[in-house]
Order: C-alpha cells, then structure tokens, then sequence
C-alpha cells in the first residue's frame, strides 16, 4: 500500500513534467535544390504552398507541439548530405546519385543512418539528363563526340549518364576528353563555344535551349535507366517522429497533384519561387513532360539505385549501401493510407513517354491568352503562323519526338516535310532516316510555319 | 635515439615563438592564395560570404551523435566561412565557386607551417653542404606540398555526390581521372607529407645530436 502511495504521488509529480514534454518544440529542418526541378515536389511546392504545416499531426503525443519548420536552399545534393550528418537538416531531397552517397556515408558511421522514404518524381528512361552542344555546332550525335572535350559535372546523376552513354556507343574514356566543370560555368561555356559539349541534370539543358545556346545530341532517355529524385531523413528522427514523416510525405503527394491540376499556373509560379524559366519548367511539369510526379519507391528504382552505386564504386569508391536497411515503405504506406489512396496501384503505374505521349496535342504558350493545345502539326503550325501574324508574343511552343515521345520546344525540334505531313524530332539523324524513308526533307521550323502562313 | 629526442625538443624551446608565428602565417597564407587561384582561375572577384557558428555547430553535433568517431569526423568537415562567387544569371543565383574556411584544416595547416618552420630552422643550423641542404629543403617542401594539397578547401557545384579535397585540383585544372584516382588517396598523402616532415626532422636532429667527421668534413662542431 506504502509503494502504491508511492508511485501515485511521484506520477501526480511527473503530471507537469508530462504536459511540458508534451508541448516540445520540435524543429524541421528540411534541405532542398531550388535549381533541380524534379525536386521541387518535396522541396519548394511544399514550402511556399505551406503543405508541411497542413498534415503536420496536432493530437496524441503531439496535442501541444510547437513545430518550427526551416527550409534550406542548396545547389547540389553533396552539401545536403553534410548538413544532415550534422544534424542541422532532418530531411533532404535530392537526386539519385547523391541519394546513393548519402545512405551510404551515413551507413559509415558507427551511429547514424537516413532512410529513403519516398520518391519525388521520375523519368522511366532517364530523360532530365542531356548532351548539350552549342548551338551552331555542326555535331548532331554523340559519336560525333569522338576526339572531342566534353564536360560534366563529376559525381552527378548526368556524369553517370555520360559515361553509360559513351559506353554503350562504344567510345572507350581515352577517345573523348572528359572535363570536371560546373552547370553554371558548363552553360557559360557552351554559349561561348568554348567547350564541345557539356551533360547536365535536370533543368540545365533545357535551360540552354531555350535561351538558344545549345542544342542536345543526347537524351538521357537513351540509356534507359530511370532518372528519380526523392526524400532521404534521418533515422533518429524518423523513429522519434513518424507521424511528421508521414505528414513529409502526405505534403509531396498533394504539391504532385497541385502542379498536375493546373501545370501553367503551377509554373508561373514556380518560375517565381526559383528564377527557373517557366517555360522550361513547363516541360517538365505539364502532361507529357519530362517528369511524373508520384512518390512511390517501385522496384524498378532500387533496381535503378543499384546500378548507380555500381558506378559509384567503380568510379568514386564510395562505401557500401546496405538497400534493405535503407529503404523502407513503413512511411509511405501509412502516409498513403491516412489519405485514402492505393499505394500499391501507384507502385504498380508506370508512365512511359513512348506510349503515355503517343497522340497528345502539339501546345502554344502564348504570353496573354495562356497554353492552347492542336491536336495534329499542321493545326499547330496554322495556330503558331497567325497568333506571329497578329504580332502576339508566343513564350514557347512545345511538339514531341517522333523517336521517343519526348516533349520538345518547336524551335528547337528538326522537322521533316514529307508531303502534306509534317514530323518532329529531338535528333537530326532520325530526322533524315524519316525524311529518306518518306520522301520528305528537312525544314526549319521557320520554314514549316511558312507553310501556313496566309496572304493578306 | 633520446638525444634526438631531446635535441628535437631543444630546438621546439627554442624556436617556438617562429613555429607559432610561421604556423599562423601559413595557415592564414594558404587561405589567401587559395582565394587568389580561384579568382584567377575563373576571372571573377567574390560576390559572397557567409559566416557560420562554428562553435554552436560542434556543440550541436556532440549533443546528437551518439559515437565520439562520429561527431568528431562531422565537426572535422564544418565551415567557419564561405566566401565565393554567385552566378545570378540562373535561378536565384548558384555559387559558382567558394573558398570554405574549415577551422580543422586550418589546425592541420597550422601544424604544417609550424613544422615545416622547425625544419627549416634545423637545416639553416646544420653545417652540411649545400647540395645537402637543398636536397633537405626539397624535401621539406615535397612533404608540406603533399600536406596543403589534401587540405585545399575550395568547392563547387561539381561533384555533388562526394565533394572533396580533390575538387580544389579539379578546379584548377586536375584532370577527371587523375582526380578520381588520387580522392582516395587523401589520408595516405597527409600522412606521407607530414611523416617526409617528421623524417627530414629526426635527421637533421640526429646529425646535430651525434656529429661525425663524414657530416662535417671540416671538423667543425655542426653548430660552430
């Protein structure tokens, strides 16, 4: 009776104590890329549209929590990887080759470790990656790149892509000179002409074609191997914090369906949130884009990591990555459920461009009345030549290659004439082999519009 | 082997207050010429600089890692100051480059300059010849070039997967392969420099612990 006494006085003691533990402040800390698009789902959408702070949990244990969320903008995934290991940053989101990096240098430690718990988006075949030459280079292939410098970023998602690529059309390393540079000073270059080519990551190429300095002999998608970015947190916090994981992760899936609701005002915005164009963010973020957004982890993906580290280690010597203690779908799972959606449908779906993009309409951006979309390319060409005709400002306009189904910028597309039928192309090779099967040649798309330009 | 002990400490009493001075010098020398390559390098004047709670930062670090391997390891690679060059000409800007301030470099480099003043003090009192001397101060220079070279702290939007020291020679111009074969390298390089340093020590303490006539072919005490 005495020790029950006891206990009953010390836990009418601990009764305060309890309230106060329960209205800790607890501080998120989450490091994104505001300069990589396929980032933005889980990184600058969720930040400036408040997305955490909506499904942060406010009953149970965190009734009287005072949550302090901070965002930190970086350039790349390495620093993000530090700052985690720090612990200044509780969540990071970044692309597949710093992803690698970062669950294994924290699997280095004797005490630390970060969990992959969701996807951000993805290619399947790895566009987001790129070959760029200047503009006016006279290089339309990369076994045009034989003899010649290329530069990347070493380490990068687009290093590894390079290198992939350069392998699978048999140029061995000592028949390119291969150069560690920059994206910033990469773009510099190839608007200079003072490099033969330059692979980048998601948006860098696009970027350069459409401020008209460089063009791309290579897309990623050629590869093959799917391009993902996703959200990597620390362990300590996730065991501490599962239901603010879940909440992470609820935040993604809805900044996902808030692009694809209405992707030109998504853009807009965004293109303020990032100084990023938005018309080269429209290629990625609107239907037929380079990226689908939709955070599962799919088999496919680990497959995809795997290989990277392959490279990694045959090229960096990075540390081992244990995929099973790392990746968990504890999180997403329950994320998914609280919201009433089917997780192993999404796991399941896979959006392929060849096939997702077969058919959908040609768009014109124009500055005041928005996107219009036509659903065949001479309806597209007669749209572009009267809205020039009026003298309307036209930001972009967007086809796809016949090749691959990758949406493309007009401007920068080849274009083939055969007859009454027009087609477009991301690489001047397949545009001649089009053209001589069908007894058509190549046109600009200055040439194209012309066409259908009306008199009087 | 006391005597060379002893001989070694000797001179540290002696000169402490030049090893204290050349370490500082060189640590805070390095920073600035590392600067200066960079601007050099890529023809544009710093635009930037951040400070960071260096302190604040370890104290935080050693509050949440559970293992001492760990948290000094973490705190071994926290900035004291970036100071580089912002390319507004995309998004919001993107550091081109930067120079990081990382204070255990600077103790590294500190310790360099420091021993590389002990060394030079030694040569300057050993009565060799010439050739002699500027073998040993060759070699000096070969084991602080190794140290300083591992500990370059500039960086870039390059290697976003494992930025290292060796992205400070990528930047000036270090080849790709070259780069990625030397990155694992790092450790044994330091260590080879600062051992070349601790060997060009022992012997010039040896030589001035035990004179011999071979050494001093003048019969001079090395010292006279």
């Amino acid at each position: 009776m005495k020790h029950f006494t006891k206990s009953a006085i010390l836990a009418a003691a601990m009764m305060p104590l309890a309230s106060m533990a329960a209205a800790e402040k607890i501080s998120i800390a989450i490091g994104h890329q505001s300069m990589c698009t396929d980032t933005y789902t889980a990184g600058i959408v969720v930040k400036e549209l408040g997305l955490l702070e909506k499904y942060l949990p406010t009953d149970g244990k965190y009734a009287d929590a005072e949550y302090d969320v901070s965002w930190a903008d970086y350039s790349s995934g390495g620093p993000i990887t530090n700052q985690m290991l720090a612990n200044k940053l509780n969540f990071g989101v970044m692309g597949d080759y710093p992803l690698i990096v970062n669950g294994a240098k924290f699997q280095e430690t004797d005490s630390l470790r970060t969990l992959y718990v969701a996807g951000t988006g993805y290619n399947l075949k790895g566009s987001g990656n790129a070959i760029v030459v200047p503009v006016d280079s006279d290089m339309y292939s990369i076994t045009d790149l034989v003899g010649k410098e290329v530069s990347t970023p070493v380490g990068s998602a687009a290093w590894g892509m390079l290198l992939k690529a350069m392998q699978d059309n048999n140029i061995p390393t000592s028949e390119y000179v291969l150069k560690n540079q920059s994206p910033a000073v990469g773009a510099a270059n190839i608007a200079a002409g003072k490099i033969d080519a330059h692979s980048d990551f998601c948006p860098w190429s696009e970027i350069m074609e459409f401020r008209g300095t460089g063009r791309k002999i290579y897309d990623g998608s050629e590869t093959g191997v799917p391009y993902l970015h996703g959200v990597v947190v620390r362990e300590d916090f996730a065991t501490e914090y599962p239901e603010v994981v879940e909440a992470f992760i609820k935040a993604v899936w809805e900044a996902g369906e808030w692009i694809r609701s209405d992707p030109m005002e998504a853009v807009s915005l965004m293109e303020g949130w990032t100084g990023v164009e938005k018309e080269v963010l429209y290629l990625y973020f609107s239907e037929g884009g380079h990226l689908t957004l939709e955070p599962s982890i799919k088999d496919e993906w680990v497959d995809a990591l795997k290989f990277n580290h392959g490279v990694l280690v045959k090229e960096k010597a990075i540390p081992p990555l244990d995929f099973e203690a790392w990746i968990t779908e504890d999180y997403i799972r329950n994320a998914y459920a609280d919201l009433g959606i089917d997780y192993d449908a999404d796991k399941a779906s896979m959006v392929d461009p060849v096939v997702a993009n077969d058919g959908l309409p040609m768009e014109i951006w124009h500055a005041r009345d928005g996107v219009s979309s036509y659903p065949s390319l001479p309806d597209f060409l007669t749209a572009v030549a009267a809205m020039q005709g009026t003298g309307a400002k036209l930001n972009a306009t967007y086809v796809y290659d016949d090749e691959t189904g990758l949406k493309l910028f007009g401007k920068t597309a080849f274009w083939v004439k055969a007859g009454d039928e027009y087609a477009t192309f991301l690489r001047k090779g397949e545009a001649e082999a089009y053209a001589s099967a069908n007894g058509g040649s190549l046109v600009t798309f200055d040439e194209a519009i012309a066409d259908f330009i009306t008199e009087g | 082997m006391t005597r060379v002990a002893s001989t070694i400490w000797t001179d540290i009493q002696a000169n402490w207050k030049t090893m204290v001075l050349h370490g500082l010098i060189f640590a805070l020398l390095f920073q600035f010429l590392m600067l200066i390559a960079l601007i050099v390098r890529f023809q544009d004047l710093p635009n930037y600089v951040a400070f960071y709670d260096w302190f604040g930062s370890a104290v935080h670090i050693i509050q949440s890692t559970p293992s001492w391997r760990d948290a000094v390891q973490i705190i071994w690679e926290e900035w004291l100051i970036e100071i580089g060059f912002m390319n507004y000409d995309y998004g919001m800007g993107i550091s081109e480059w930067s120079l990081n301030v990382v204070p255990s470099r600077l103790v590294m480099l500190f310790i360099l300059g420091a021993t590389v003043s002990l060394c030079l003090a030694l040569v300057r009192r050993d009565g060799c010849d010439v050739g002699t001397s500027n073998t040993m101060r060759a070699t000096t220079g070969l084991g602080a070039l190794l140290v300083a070279m591992t500990n370059a702290t500039m960086s870039w939007v390059v290697c976003c997967a494992t930025p290292s020291w060796v992205v400070g020679l990528a930047m000036l111009g270090l080849g790709v392969s070259t780069s990625l074969a030397l990155e694992t390298m790092g450790p044994l390089l330091t260590g080879l420099g600062f051992g070349t340093l601790a060997f060009i020590i022992v012997v010039l303490a040896a030589r001035k612990a035990y004179p011999t006539k071979e050494l001093d072919p003048k019969g001079a005490p090395a010292d006279a």
